[in-house]
């Protein structure tokens, strides 16, 4: 038996954003045991929601995350509003999907840009991140910021698009479309690109269903699942299908986030052109009763759910917040034993970890 | 690498993707959230955005007809701005600039002292 070694990967690693710990064991180049560590990012964000005061909060739970920020708040105002329960506006129904798809898009090409550098395919890394930034300037130009956009209220959002602006919206999207395309047809394409993930951290469907693992994680080993599929907000009125893949590799789980990026610009420009006019704000009446709620939403990285308690006061009882990439670590485990050293920082990257999410 | 060529040669002849920042400044988009700024002549002390602010970055002080800021507190999130009733506090789209140290407004509300005279005299 060769002589086993243990070494750290992270917190601190060029393929991590965020810190997270893998204590790997490998024997020559091949891994044979992972434990990771976690707890470096810790805020307790949940408990300061608990004694802030709920309209405070969204300004908050954007906080757990810089990617998926926004889709954290409009999910808060949506758990909460199930509170009463309230009703939003149609129109406001419409703009919450238009920015959670946008928040979507730059984050997939924001991981598409990310596998690229974690392949050593600088150039490609630059491209994806080139068309991105013009995602984050109409979602300036709409919503006043690029990262925390602070859009939601509870009651409905707080700007509107007006029609100039979405003119602006839809033409810089078929843009991003016919450039992003171009882009995953190359990144598709590249013998180098499958070589390193075609193959690479298997999750066969079984293990996933079994792990419950989510998003497109899940989606990459063949199970067709999508919180948007349960029709929040304008979802059951865009014809909205999941994106499947089977192979449940490295590559699968790339293809399903290529895909996505361009399903969600579709979406976004069928909900421009089925968004009827109308109020975007209805006032709620009063303090959230003393109720029990739960939400699933579909952030980029997969399904968050959400929990809040009322008990009739301007504060929550309890709020609390699932987040995608803690159902996701465990696969890590599976998928990483067995697989070379130099597949560690690909397939790690694959699972799209947010470790800010993860421990609030 | 075929596949790449087009994105190639649109790189090669096309201008770069930067500018020459601090030279050549983007200007920002109208309605952006860049930084707040108040007005003293029309504030009157009323508390609505020091209530709402998310981060605790108003402090109102009656006794001494103040209103302090800490811009290195707020998170420009304009909720001030929307809850203000006299529209004392402005939306402006430029950034602040970075500091050394964390700045400190005060804030003297004027049109609150006006109007205890006008009560005065009449």
């Amino acid at each position: 038996m060769a002589p086993r070694t243990v070494a750290p990967f992270g917190p601190q690693h060029p393929v991590l954003p965020e810190p997270i710990q893998l204590k790997i064991t490998y024997e020559n180049e091949k891994v044979v045991d992972v434990v990771p560590a976690l707890g470096y990012g810790h805020r307790g964000i949940e408990k300061a929601c608990e004694l802030n005061e709920y309209p405070k909060n969204i300004h908050l739970v954007e906080r757990i995350c810089g990617i998926c920020s926004c889709i954290h708040g409009i999910s808060y105002c949506e758990t909460v509003e199930r509170l009463w329960p309230l009703e939003v506006p149609p129109r406001a129904k419409y703009l919450r999907v238009i920015y959670s798809e946008m928040s979507r898009l730059h984050s997939h090409l924001l991981w598409l840009g990310l596998l690229c550098d974690a392949l050593g395919f600088e150039s490609m890394f630059m491209q994806f991140w080139r068309i991105r930034e013009k995602v984050l300037d109409i979602l300036e130009a709409t919503s006043g910021h690029r990262v925390t956009q602070s859009i939601s209220v509870v009651g409905g959002v707080r700007r509107d698009i007006d029609a100039e602006q979405e003119k602006t919206c839809i033409k810089v999207l078929q843009e991003v479309k016919k450039e992003a395309e171009s882009l995953i047809n190359v990144l598709a394409s590249d013998p180098t690109v499958k070589a390193r993930t075609v193959g690479k951290g298997v999750l066969t469907k079984e293990q996933a269903i079994l792990l419950g693992i989510n998003g497109p994680h899940l989606r990459a080993s063949g199970v067709k699942e999508d919180s948007r599929m349960l029709g929040a907000q304008a979802y059951s009125e865009l014809g909205f299908e999941p994106i499947v893949e089977t192979a449940g590799d490295c590559y699968a789980r790339a293809l399903v986030r290529a895909r996505e990026a361009l399903q969600s610009i579709e979406l976004q420009l069928e909900a421009f052109s089925k968004m009827p006019e109308g109020e975007i704000f209805e006032r709620p009446k009063g303090r959230p009763p003393a109720n029990e709620v739960t939400y699933r939403a579909e952030q980029p990285r997969g399904e968050c759910f959400y929990y809040a308690k009322g008990n009739g006061t301007q504060h929550l009882e309890r709020f609390r917040v699932r987040t995608p990439t803690f159902a996701n670590i465990p696969s890590l485990l599976v998928m990483l034993p067995g697989c070379e050293l130099a597949d560690v920082p690909v397939i790690v990257l694959s699972i799209d970890p947010c470790i800010s999410c993860t421990e609030r | 690498m075929p596949v790449m060529l087009p994105t190639v040669l649109r790189n090669l002849f096309g201008g770069p993707a930067t500018r020459m920042y601090p030279v050549q400044v983007r200007e920002p988009f109208a309605g952006a959230r860049g930084q707040i700024e108040f007005n003293d002549d029309k504030c009157i002390l009323c508390g609505n955005c020091e209530k709402r602010c998310p981060a605790a970055a108003i402090e109102i002080n009656k006794d001494k007809n103040e209103l302090v800021f800490y811009p290195a507190r707020c998170i420009v999130c304009f909720v001030c701005a929307e809850a203000c009733n006299k529209e004392a506090i402005i939306e402006v789209d430029k950034w602040r600039t970075p500091y050394y140290t964390k700045p400190v407004e005060v804030h003297t509300a004027k049109a609150k002292k006006d109007k205890a005279k006008e009560n005065k005299v009449e």
